[in-house]
């Protein structure tokens, strides 16, 4: 008999770990809305938070778990060692269960994370760096409280307005197209997408301080 | 540029395994080769003499035989 690859074997493991990784979603989910609910009421006409959550696609976990190591590296060639199946499991991944709180204008971003850090005291911050020496967006990974779950979670606090440009970008490159994957890296869209992160910063902190000179 | 040496060395980006290769020089290079070595670095190793027969991989660390046995044959 052919013997199982390892991309099957973690197919067998994604779906019998996937009622936990839906129960870390909407348990992060549910924790997170409560905890914004009090920034929420107090949201300007102007302003926006919205609260995403999704499950990691079967597929994306195993590419995911190809391209990079337990410690977050870039694994070279994104390959899997075939002689060594052993050395992988999707429960090394973070994002399986994953919660992107977004928000408009980013003045509520340090509010928001602020008031979601104390319910995750134990969790890694893990921010996404924007290549400038700062970050696009914090995000934090850990095991949910009050959860008996071996899937880890992950949240994102990040400016709506990136938030949303990744949902396009991921949309057109990653999902409909495999040839793409990793198009970013040596077609000169990585310093498209650059400039895209200074448009939209840009006009987030002009669009806080023209509502801020009125207010006063 | 670390990317114009590539290309005008007639290296191609192999987007689902992250590396840079070259069908008639034989060579093979990790994305994170290139990032982490400067570009005379990568000169030095694009120039380098080929072993004649076999593809010649570049990496950071050594790579797994079933991996490289992988690779020649996903780069045929």
């Amino acid at each position: 008999m052919q013997e199982r690859t390892i991309e099957d074997r973690l197919r067998q493991e994604y779906f019998e770990l996937l009622p936990d990784i839906r129960r870390v979603e909407s348990h992060l989910r549910a924790l997170i809305q409560f905890q914004t609910l009090p920034i929420l009421r107090q949201l300007g006409t102007h302003e926006q938070l919205i609260i995403k959550s999704r499950v990691k696609d079967c597929e994306s976990a195993i590419n995911a778990l190809r391209r990079r190591t337990k410690e977050g590296k870039r694994r070279e060639f994104a390959s899997f060692d075939r002689n060594r199946p052993e050395d992988y499991s999707l429960l090394d991944l973070k994002d399986l269960a994953a919660v992107r709180v977004l928000a408009f204008p980013l003045t509520r971003l340090g509010e928001i994370d602020e008031a979601l850090r104390p319910l995750f005291p134990d969790w890694t911050p893990d921010p996404i760096p924007d290549g400038m020496g700062g970050a696009l967006a914090q995000k934090y990974y850990g095991f949910c409280p009050d959860l008996e779950n071996k899937v880890q979670g992950e949240y994102q606090v990040v400016s709506m307005l990136t938030g949303l440009f990744w949902e396009v970008e991921h949309a057109a490159i990653y999902k409909p197209n495999p040839d793409l994957k990793g198009a970013e890296r040596n077609s000169g869209l990585e310093e498209l997408t650059q400039e895209v992160y200074r448009a939209l910063a840009n006009f987030d902190t002009g669009f806080a301080r023209t509502i801020s000179q009125r207010k006063t | 540029m670390k990317e114009n040496i590539l290309r005008d060395a007639d290296y191609v980006y192999h987007f689902d395994r992250e590396l840079y290769f070259n069908r008639g020089a034989r060579k093979v290079f990790s994305a994170e080769f290139i990032a982490d070595h400067r570009e005379d670095e990568i000169t030095r190793s694009i120039e380098e003499p080929g072993t004649g027969n076999g593809w010649m991989f570049y990496a950071n660390s050594p790579i797994p035989a079933s991996i490289q046995q992988e690779l020649e044959s996903v780069l045929g």
